[in-house]
């Protein structure tokens, strides 16, 4: 039984975080604060070349280092761990150590275990290598031409996915369109950088044949059955200990190369081994950086500015592995038409691998991507078609009264009301004002923009993503569970369990929340905690924004059940029917008759204590479990025409920003940021905002700043945070943020989760803005970063074109 | 990202430091504020046999007045200069450009020594000191001698600092009356690294035409530069659009070959001199005007 929102006590209530005191305070554990007795440090080499073949390693200087307890190559560690494990069905095989060859610079070569870091660091100064250099790709277009230089050379390509999606009668739409808006839009290469790289402690038992890791994994019960094949140990020996997370975004799901490589030093010393990532091992070879995508992207439209069809052609560089396979594709799936009636698409996916450190998810997950990739063609379909930019969006707008609405690919949009949200948006931005300002500041030769991006956040991700692009997949993985425990201890204490570990955001506000609501108690009283994996129930963890979602309704499912429990014992020391019962307060009381009642601390204690005062066929004990599955989700079709329902619980936003752009030095200055967000019923509106601001951020650093560069010869030319720029505060805007609700009709109270929206439309609404600053001199703006010197070169090359046409 | 190992002094005065740059020899490096030292000492690019740390030598921090300009002791940090009154008064050039230094985190930390020892040609500090005639006193066991900014910084973090030199005090003569300064810079962040930074100071005649014009750049050469051509088509002329854009033209011509990286290239730096350059000087002379209204 879910509340009304009228009756609502504490869901929707703008609490602080109740993680914050213990982060501020620094009580809290972090992977590299982590000691446990007789533990060594290790630190890895890392490969100077970007494809190169190993001839010889010689270790001897290293292992006779004092201090030094052991020295691993690849072939070395290969005998005590076995590869990556890697959810493609392609033959493409890492080790956390590389065996043979290095297919990127900063891939692994050697690691060693010492008794302090600085003494792990002094002997890998003395490990010689006898390398063989290859030339290295590092363009997706020479690594698909015939002849170059393969990254794996059992593939016999570099092109590892190649494959066309259609969806619906799209040959027969873009003849019918009255304009086909055409542009070749560039994604860059961008990277998660959380503030706290990966790290772990793996603490191997010889006399038990166990494991116990503690690392900040995101994925711990998935962690172990999926890591098992790797540390050679069965999962139900492996215990993952759950540990706050300094920042995520999508970077810390399975950590397997740094726990294999902790792993391996371990079984090999006896000893705990701690391997923490440096900012150079994080931004060289975390696995974490995101699509660098080059689109030919087609939209069909109508006379009257009405979207047809869609049509993708994209080549991805999915750098030297393939762990994920194409995720980053198949995830925009969920929502490449945007909010708008698209009818059909085609999408075609070429993914080439390179000399670079692989691709695998980042906050957005390709649908980031996606969204941009729209958004470009919606500003430039109005352009063409001269059509107001707000107002060709609402021609093609999903009505409200059109949900559950199954776009072409055969995901389904749960609820939605977008012309609402761009309403709102509207009255908090005042557009007529900026664009009068606008005008005023053109005559005095200063370059104001308005950008605006609609566009979608699904949210609550299914795991057929992961393989429904393929006929015969590696794996055909269903289910993304969550669960939690609610325990009513003796004296009435409530606790709740999570399994998954907190990654950074607020899933003990969260949940604090609504087993406040569902027992009538104060949040405040509630005590969150977390387990290890031995202890665990089936959890996925958090990703493509589903914790909100999920432990919502795991929530809702165990209080359900402990209240089962609680009114059947305060049925019997009431004496009354429990159907007769109501929970107010923490007090169980019989209807209408207040003084008839008992506390949770009364029927605690009767639980625990008092078994032969029970109802006899009751058990010891009070607690609540559940195991909430994803609320909607169904197989893709055999042919994949249709892909099945897999990101259902929509969340949209519409994003409207005012920028100044000087044009001499490129430089550009937010005016106005406007943010409304729909990600249904709101828990917590703080924490939400919270989420909200951070994404944008994100997603202006992606828009000016961040790029994952790489030389020609594969160096990365971003390994420090000199080089590879992260928004900081003073890059960041104030940013208004507004929520609009609109329930979903299948997840607990309604709820949609909204963790990566900001930074999934930040992106085109800050590009939108800048090309509308430029738009005196017809600049199109078709790639991000977009830096000061490419507008200050944009600037240069449309003055001259004018004067040639001058002249 | 640990240190090689290193041997490690606290000297707590400067006769002390001297002999332990003697004594420790060419590896040994001197610590001051460590916000460039530490980063290389990190990644292991600087591996110093021994670090003579300054920073208990009390004697290197202190601002005085002298002659109208200021005396300054080498272990003064960047955030003091930002907030010190004298500094503020007789050199806001240097007040403005040190809040260009880093973050202000690192500028509690970082020196003004250190910055034009370290002689990073992206150094904002560097370009100031040239900018205002600044001369330098370094001091060894055997003595002491001063020399011009001019002559002081030789490439990229290349210094007339010979080893067993300690930079203690840095001289900044007085400004003439009608005197305005301004510095400005464009990078990709707040904090970073200048892609080209300008420093300028202007000071006007009796008649409002510019009697001098000094022009000091920094991040577009191996070292800060004077721009003295630039300053030359100043002299005399009257401070408006045409002299800035004059003076632009010059600079941008007396480039050589300003450094190019994946933040910006030669030409983009070369570019953003002369538009610095321009809005520089208009803000310096500006000041200048009001200082005398």
């Amino acid at each position: 039984m879910t509340t009304t929102v009228s009756e609502r006590a504490w869901i929707g209530k703008d609490l602080k975080r109740r993680e914050d005191p213990a982060l501020l305070m620094g009580t809290v554990t972090y992977i590299n604060d982590f000691k446990v007795a007789g533990m060594l440090h290790a630190a890895v080499l890392r490969s100077p070349y970007a494809h190169a073949r190993i001839r010889a390693i010689d270790t001897s200087a290293a292992r006779a280092l004092p201090g030094v307890q052991a020295v691993l190559t690849g072939k070395e560690a290969a005998e005590v761990i076995g590869p990556v494990p890697a959810f493609c069905a392609e033959p493409v095989v890492e080790h956390a150590i590389a065996v043979e060859k290095v297919r990127y610079a900063g891939e692994a070569v050697v690691a060693v275990a010492a008794e302090s870091r600085a003494i792990a660091e002094d002997a890998l100064d003395l490990v010689e290598i006898d390398w063989e250099p290859l030339p290295a790709v590092t363009d997706v277009l020479s690594a698909m031409q015939p002849g170059a230089p393969l990254v794996h050379e059992n593939l016999g390509t570099n092109v590892v996915y190649d494959h066309v999606f259609t969806f619906g009668d799209v040959d027969g739409d873009f003849a019918q369109a009255d304009h086909v808006i055409r542009r070749r839009l560039r994604w860059p290469r961008a990277t998660a950088a959380p503030l706290e790289p990966n790290g772990a402690v793996c603490a191997y038992d010889p006399a038990r044949g166990t494991m116990e890791i503690w690392s900040n994994t995101n994925m711990l019960n998935s962690a172990s059955w999926v890591m098992s094949s790797m540390l050679k140990i069965p999962p139900h020996k492996l215990n993952f200990y759950p540990m706050y997370t300094g920042g995520s975004f999508g970077s810390k799901h399975f950590l397997a190369k740094v726990i294999g490589i902790a792993g391996a030093l371990s079984k090999v010393t006896g000893h705990p081994v701690k391997f923490m990532e440096d900012r150079l091992d994080n931004l060289m070879a975390n696995d974490s950086q995101g699509p660098e995508r080059i689109y030919d992207a087609e939209l069909a439209v109508t006379n009257d500015g009405k979207f047809l069809s869609l049509r993708l052609q994209t080549i991805d560089d999915y750098g030297a592995y393939f762990i994920f396979a194409i995720t980053g594709n198949t995830n925009m799936m969920a929502q490449i038409t945007g909010p708008y009636t698209i009818r059909s698409v085609a999408t075609g996916i070429k993914a080439v691998l390179t000399n670079k450190n692989q691709q695998t998810v980042f906050r957005g997950a390709g649908s980031d991507v996606g969204n941009w990739v729209l958004e470009r063609l919606v500003d430039a379909a109005a352009e063409q078609l001269g059509i107001d930019r707000v107002e060709i969006r609402r021609r093609n707008f999903i009505q409200p009264d059109q949900f559950p609405y199954k776009i072409p690919t055969g995901n389904v949009y749960d609820s939605g009301n977008y012309p609402g949200v761009l309403d709102l948006a509207l009255a908090h931005f005042d557009l007529d004002a900026w664009r009068q300002e606008q005008a005023r500041a053109r005559q005095e030769g200063r370059y104001l923009g308005i950008g605006l991006a609609t566009a979608q956040q699904r949210s609550t991700y299914s795991s057929t993503e992961f393989w429904f692009h393929n006929p015969a997949p590696a794996t055909g993985l269903n289910s993304t569970p969550e669960s939690v425990r609610i325990s009513v201890g003796p004296t009435g204490g409530v606790t709740v369990t999570m399994f998954s570990p907190f990654w950074g955001n607020s899933p003990e506000t969260v949940v604090a929340q609504v087993v406040a609501e569902e027992l009538g108690i104060d949040p405040r009283d509630v005590n969150v905690t977390y387990d290890s994996t031995a202890h665990a129930l089936p959890s996925a963890g958090p990703g493509g924004s589903r914790m909100t979602v999920m432990l919502a309704g795991a929530v809702h499912g165990a209080a359900a059940r402990l209240k089962e429990k609680i009114f059947k014992i305060a049925a019997h020391m009431l004496e009354a029917s429990v159907s007769d019962l109501e929970l107010v307060g923490g007090q169980v009381r019989v209807k209408g008759v207040p003084s008839s009642s008992v506390s949770l601390a009364d029927i605690g204690m009767r639980a625990y204590w008092f078994k032969l005062d029970l109802p006899p066929e009751l058990e010891s004990g009070l607690e609540g479990t559940f195991t909430y599955d994803h609320p909607y989700t169904t197989k893709p079709h055999e042919d994949r025409k249709d892909l099945g329902v897999f990101y259902p619980i929509m969340g949209h936003a519409a994003h409207l920003v005012a920028v100044e752009v000087d044009i001499e030095t490129g430089a550009v200055l937010f005016k106005k940021y406007v943010a409304v967000h729909d990600v249904g019923t709101v828990l917590n509106p703080r924490s939400l905002q919270g989420q909200i601001r951070g994404g944008i951020a994100q997603g202006i650093g992606l828009a000016l700043l961040e790029e994952v560069r790489y030389g020609a010869d594969g160096q990365n030319l971003t390994s420090t945070f000199v080089d590879y720029l992260l928004p900081s505060a003073s890059d960041v805007p104030s940013i208004e943020v507004y929520h609009q609700e609109t329930p979903s009709p299948f997840t607990a109270y309604g709820v949609k989760g909204g963790g990566e929206g900001g930074r999934m439309v930040a992106p085109p609404a800050v590009t939108s803005a800048i090309e509308d600053a430029l738009r005196p001199f017809g600049i199109s703006i078709a790639e991000m970063p977009i830096t000061p010197e490419k507008i200050v070169r944009w600037v240069k090359e449309a003055q001259s074109r004018r004067s040639g046409q001058t002249h | 990202m640990k240190p090689a190992r290193f041997r490690y002094f606290a000297p707590h005065t400067i006769t002390e430091a001297t002999q332990l740059l003697d004594e420790q020899g060419d590896e040994a490096r001197l610590l001051a504020g460590g916000q460039s030292l530490l980063p290389l000492l990190n990644l292991r690019l600087a591996r110093p046999s021994a670090l003579i740390d300054l920073n208990e030598i009390q004697a290197l921090a202190f601002i005085h007045p002298r002659d109208g300009g200021l005396v300054l002791g080498a272990l003064t940090r960047d955030a003091t200069l930002e907030r010190d009154p004298l500094v503020a008064a007789r050199q806001p050039l240097l007040v403005e450009a040190a809040h260009y230094v880093g973050h202000p985190a690192i500028r509690h930390r970082s020196t003004l020594g250190g910055s034009l020892a370290h002689a990073d040609p992206a150094a904002e500090l560097p370009a100031v000191m040239l900018a205002l005639d600044a001369a330098f006193t370094l001091q060894s066991s055997t003595g002491s001698r001063t020399i011009a900014a001019a002559a002081f910084f030789k490439g990229p973090f290349q210094t007339a600092l010979q080893h067993g030199e300690v930079l203690t005090e840095i001289h900044l003569p007085g400004l003439p009356p009608r005197s305005g300064s301004a510095f400005l810079e464009f990078a990709r962040r707040e904090g970073d690294y200048a892609l080209a930074g300008v420093a300028a100071v202007i000071s006007l005649a009796e008649d409002g035409t510019i009697a001098q014009a000094r022009l000091a750049l920094c991040s577009v050469g191996p070292a800060p530069l004077r721009a003295a051509a630039a300053e030359t088509v100043l002299q005399g002329r009257h401070p408006d659009e045409a002299a800035w854009q004059a003076a632009a033209e010059a600079v941008v011509s007396e480039l050589k070959e300003p450094p190019s990286d994946i933040h910006g290239s030669a030409d983009y730096r070369r570019h953003l001199a002369g538009v610095l350059t321009r809005r520089a000087l208009a803000l310096a002379a500006q000041r200048a005007e009001r200082s005398h209204s």
